[in-house]
């Protein structure tokens, strides 16, 4: 198996429900972009219309890599590398 | 609501080994005093401690009340609302008499009445770029019990800026989501979310609802990183996010770290000045903000 890369993804609050599990091993995925249509491929539409607004992924999808929001690295193009943990979560505001 | 009651002299001489603790004193935090992370000098530093909770609303209640209960020495309470019959369901330390009322004032009541002992500074003002870094001066530890992104990235910021240690928590419908942050010593919200997401893209609790108990517990862990904090014990939710769904009753948490490249406390800081950023929408840095170093 020397070359899969096999990614942690860790589902937080409506990508939870959409996917019905909390946590999932996704394997193959270069990169983020990859990931989540692998995500997508294995969940179905519930997870997709919560993680993609047609093409473009929502304002609301925050992606964390090891700890660190992707957005501070090379948003979808940042790329994985076997045994990576990812966390996606919405923003909650209320008080 | 009179003055804080001071201990009387003669109380002071009788306890004068004990922290200087009064013997009502003693009996009021006797079930934390107990506790070898508290003790003496633990209640010692929560009465001399000031904490700041911005929102008295579904997570600055509960929190506020308890602090207060543990003895903590000045509560401020920042919040320009008025107490409406919507807020009571969730917002636990206003009641129905006191609807109408600014919640800075009736939650400095509800406190007076439950630990007369606790100084209340009440600020009715809503907190932005103009006047956060006055508000926030001279707090020991900030809860942030606000409703809305601007003022969540705006306490960041300030923060941050100042050095002020605060919780960060957020809720809706059933889930809650907190994090500590100790500026420049880990992650800030800015490394967790670099810009609020545009207007209406995620729901308010006016408008998807919540479950009053998420807030009571998310203030409740709000209270107890405050204290933890004051007095120096135990290990604090510093690059962790801790994460509660209330409808499959679940704890969870993820690693957060901080990042170099956090506009607000990274190695290059774009935000050295509040009025760098647009807390209108986005909470972006403006163009013309440059990192400095």
């Amino acid at each position: 198996m020397v070359g899969v890369v096999a990614v942690t993804v860790k589902l937080f609050a409506n990508f939870r429900e959409a996917a019905g599990v909390d946590k999932t091993v996704v394997e193959g995925a270069a990169d983020i972009a990859s990931l989540l249509k692998a995500l997508v491929a294995k969940f179905g539409d519930d997870l997709r219309r919560n993680l993609f607004d047609g093409e473009k992924l929502r304002d609301t999808v925050n992606i964390l890599l090891n700890g660190k929001s992707v957005e501070l690295h090379e948003g979808l193009n940042t790329k994985l590398k076997d045994g990576d943990v990812v966390a996606i979560f919405p923003p909650v505001s209320g008080g | 609501m009179g003055e804080p009651k001071s201990p009387s002299r003669s109380e002071k001489a009788v306890k004068k080994d004990f922290f200087g603790l009064t013997q009502d004193q003693i009996v009021r935090y006797s079930r934390q005093l107990i506790l070898k992370e508290v003790g003496g000098r633990g209640q010692r530093k929560l009465m001399e401690s000031k904490v700041l909770i911005v929102g008295a609303g579904g997570l600055g209640s509960p929190a506020a009340l308890y602090l207060a209960a543990a003895g903590v020495g000045r509560i401020g309470i920042a919040d320009s609302d008025r107490v409406d019959l919507s807020n009571l369901q969730r917002q636990v330390i206003h009641s129905t008499k006191s609807l109408g009322m600014p919640k800075a004032e009736s939650a400095k009541e509800t406190i007076q009445a439950l630990n007369p002992e606790v100084e209340v500074t009440t600020i009715e003002e809503r907190l932005d770029s103009g006047n956060a870094l006055k508000i926030l001066k001279g707090w020991d530890f900030v809860i942030d019990g606000s409703d809305n992104f601007p003022t969540k990235f705006l306490i960041n910021d300030a923060c941050v800026l100042k050095d002020i240690p605060f919780s960060h928590a957020g809720v809706l419908r059933f889930i809650g989501m907190t994090t500590t942050v100790i500026p420049h010593r880990g992650p800030c919200y800015r490394c967790l979310i670099k810009e609020a997401p545009p207007p209406g893209a995620v729901p308010t609790c006016q408008e998807a609802g919540v479950l009053g108990t998420v807030p009571g517990v998310m203030g409740a862990i709000q209270a107890t990183e405050a204290i933890k904090f004051l007095i120096g014990a135990g290990n604090l939710l510093v690059g962790r996010v801790l994460y509660f769904d209330a409808l499959n009753l679940r704890f969870d948490q993820f690693e957060l770290k901080r990042n170099p490249r956090c506009p607000s406390c990274g190695d290059k800081p774009l935000i050295r000045d509040l009025s760098q950023v647009d807390y209108g929408t986005f909470c972006r840095v403006r163009q013309n903000a440059r990192g400095k170093g």
